[in-house]
C-alpha cells in the first residue's frame, strides 16, 4: 500500500465519520465501520472493538469476521489476552509473534493460533485518564505494526472515542459553547484582577490571587465576581 | 473505572497529530475561541505554528477570526501572492515567517463553532476538495474534546501552560491588569496598549507581558 493511497483512505475515513457524526446514527454501526476501516487501512486481517458497559465490564461491540469474534469472546471468557492487558493498562499492546507469548497468556495464545492469528495490536480507546475500551487488530502474519501504523491506529481510536462521546453530547453543543464563553471570560477576568492587585498592593501575582481568594471565601462571593469588581475598580482590597 | 493513560490529567489531548497524520501540512495549531479576546490554544505542532497562533493574538483579526465568524474554511493557498487585503499586517508577517499557505478550519459542534484549527504549509499550495473535507471532518471530531479540556483547565488555578500548549497565555491577561491599574484605563484599552507596544518594538506580546508582570517594563504614555 503506498503512502498516497493510505492518505486517501484516511481522508475518506474521516469524511465518512463526519457524515456519521452529524446525522442521527447508531454508535454500533459507527464502531463496526471504524474497525473494518482500521483493519483495512493497516493491512491486518481481522479486527474487534470492545467497550465497557455501564457496569464497567468489557463487551464485544464490533468485529470484522467470525474468527475475530471468536478470539475476542474467548479473551473475555478466559480472562487473559493482550486486549485485556491493553484495557487494564490503558496503553497499546503490540505482540509481534504470538507463539512466543504462550507463558504470558496461556489460555488466549492457543486459541488465537488455532484460528490462524500470528500477531496482534491492541489500541486503547481513551478519554483523558479514562479507558472506555480497546480496538484490536489481528494479523495472520508475524511482525509488529510499524510505529507510523500504531500512530494511525491510535489517531483513529481517539476519533472513535470522540464519536462515542459525541453521541451523548451532540444535543448540548450550544450549552457547551455557552459554558466555554463563561469559563474563558471568568479565567481572563481572574488573571487581569491578579495584575491589578499585584500592582496596587505591590505583591506578586500569586500573592494577589491569595488575597482575592481569601476575600471571596470570607464573603462567600464567587471568585469571578470579586475579580470583576477588582478589574472595574469598584473593589479595592488591602494586603 | 479501570486503566490510566499514564499521562498527566492536566495535559491537553493531542489534537494536532491527527491532522499531521492525515494531511500534507507542516504545522498545526488548535485554538478554542469564544469571541473577541476569549481564546485558548490547546496545541501547536512547532515553533512556526506557535508563532502563527501568537500573531493572530498580537495583531487581532485574521483568518482565525474569519473562520470563527463564518464557520467556513478560510484558505490562503499562496501567502506570497495573496493580497490579503483584510489583514495586510498579518499577511506580511506570515509571509516573512516563511509560511507558504495557511488554512483556518472551523472547529464545529453541529451549528456551533467553538474554535479554529490553523493548518500551515511551508510551500504555497491549495488543499484538494477531499483534503479540505477531511480537515473539516477531523476538526469536527476534535471539537468536543477541545471544548471539554478547555472548560476543565479554565477552572483550574494551576493548569500548566507550555510554549506548545500555551492555553490562555495568562501573563498577557495579568499584564493587562497591571497596565489598566497603572494607567487607570479599561481592560480593552490596556490590552490595546500591550498590542501597540509589541507591534512598535517588534517584540512578541508574550515577552512584553512577561516584562510588564515582572515589573521591568512600565508602559506609560511615552511607551506607545
Amino acid at each position: 500500500m503506498t503512502i498516497e493511497s493510505r492518505e486517501t483512505r484516511l481522508s475518506t475515513a474521516f469524511v465518512r465519520l463526519a457524515d456519521t457524526l452529524v446525522a442521527d446514527y447508531d454508535v454500533v454501526d459507527l464502531l463496526h465501520w471504524l474497525v473494518e476501516e482500521c483493519t483495512s487501512i493497516l493491512d491486518t486481517q481481522a479486527g474487534g472493538l470492545m467497550l465497557i458497559d455501564p457496569a464497567g465490564r468489557l463487551q464485544l461491540i464490533a468485529s470484522t469476521s467470525e474468527e475475530a469474534q471468536l478470539v475476542e469472546v474467548f479473551q473475555l471468557a478466559g480472562g487473559d489476552g493482550p486486549c485485556l492487558d491493553c484495557f487494564r493498562s490503558g496503553k497499546p499492546v503490540t505482540v509481534a509473534d504470538l507463539s512466543e507469548e504462550t507463558a504470558t497468556w496461556p489460555r488466549f495464545v492457543p486459541e488465537a493460533s488455532q484460528l490462524g492469528f500470528r500477531s496482534v495490536h491492541a489500541t486503547p480507546l481513551r478519554l483523558r485518564d479514562q479507558v472506555i475500551g480497546t480496538m484490536n487488530l489481528f494479523s495472520r502474519h508475524v511482525g509488529a505494526l510499524k510505529d507510523e501504523d500504531i500512530r494511525v491506529a491510535q489517531a483513529l481510536a481517539d476519533v472513535a472515542t470522540i464519536g462515542i462521546l459525541q453521541e451523548r453530547n451532540i444535543r448540548s453543543a450550544e450549552l457547551i459553547a455557552e459554558q466555554l464563553q463563561r469559563a474563558l471570560d471568568s479565567r481572563i477576568l481572574i488573571e487581569q484582577a491578579k495584575g491589578v492587585l499585584a500592582t496596587t498592593l505591590g505583591t506578586t501575582v500569586d500573592g494577589a490571587f491569595h488575597i482575592m481568594r481569601t476575600h471571596s471565601r470570607d464573603r462567600n462571593l464567587p471568585l469571578r465576581q470579586v475579580a470583576d469588581d477588582i478589574v472595574a475598580r469598584r473593589l479595592h482590597l488591602g494586603a | 473505572m479501570n486503566g490510566s493513560t499514564g499521562g498527566s490529567d492536566d495535559a491537553p489531548p493531542d489534537l494536532c497529530s491527527p491532522f499531521l497524520d492525515a494531511l500534507p501540512v507542516s504545522g498545526v495549531s488548535v485554538t478554542v475561541m469564544a469571541g473577541s479576546g476569549l481564546r485558548s490554544t490547546l496545541c501547536s505542532s512547532g515553533s512556526v505554528a506557535i508563532r502563527v497562533d501568537e500573531l493572530h493574538l498580537e495583531l487581532g483579526g485574521g483568518p482565525q477570526s474569519e473562520a470563527l465568524r463564518t464557520g467556513t474554511i478560510i484558505a490562503i493557498p499562496d501567502l506570497a501572492t495573496d493580497g490579503h487585503t483584510g489583514w495586510p499586517l498579518l499577511g506580511r508577517a506570515l509571509h516573512e515567517l516563511g509560511v507558504g499557505a495557511l488554512f483556518a478550519i472551523p472547529l464545529q459542534m453541529g451549528a456551533v463553532t467553538v474554535g479554529v484549527v490553523t493548518l500551515l504549509r511551508d510551500r504555497p499550495g491549495d488543499l484538494t476538495p477531499r483534503q479540505r473535507a477531511a480537515a473539516l471532518a477531523i476538526a469536527s471530531a476534535s471539537a468536543v474534546p477541545a471544548a471539554i479540556h478547555t472548560l476543565a483547565s479554565a477552572d483550574r488555578e494551576d493548569s500548566r501552560e507550555t510554549p506548545a500548549a500555551p492555553a490562555l497565555r495568562r501573563e498577557v491577561h495579568q499584564a493587562t491588569g497591571v497596565v489598566l491599574a497603572r494607567l487607570g484605563i479599561s481592560a480593552t484599552d490596556a490590552f490595546a496598549r500591550l498590542q501597540a507596544y509589541s507591534f512598535a518594538t517588534g517584540r512578541s506580546l508574550l515577552d512584553v507581558a512577561h516584562d510588564v508582570v515582572a515589573g521591568t517594563l512600565a508602559l506609560d504614555d511615552n511607551d506607545s
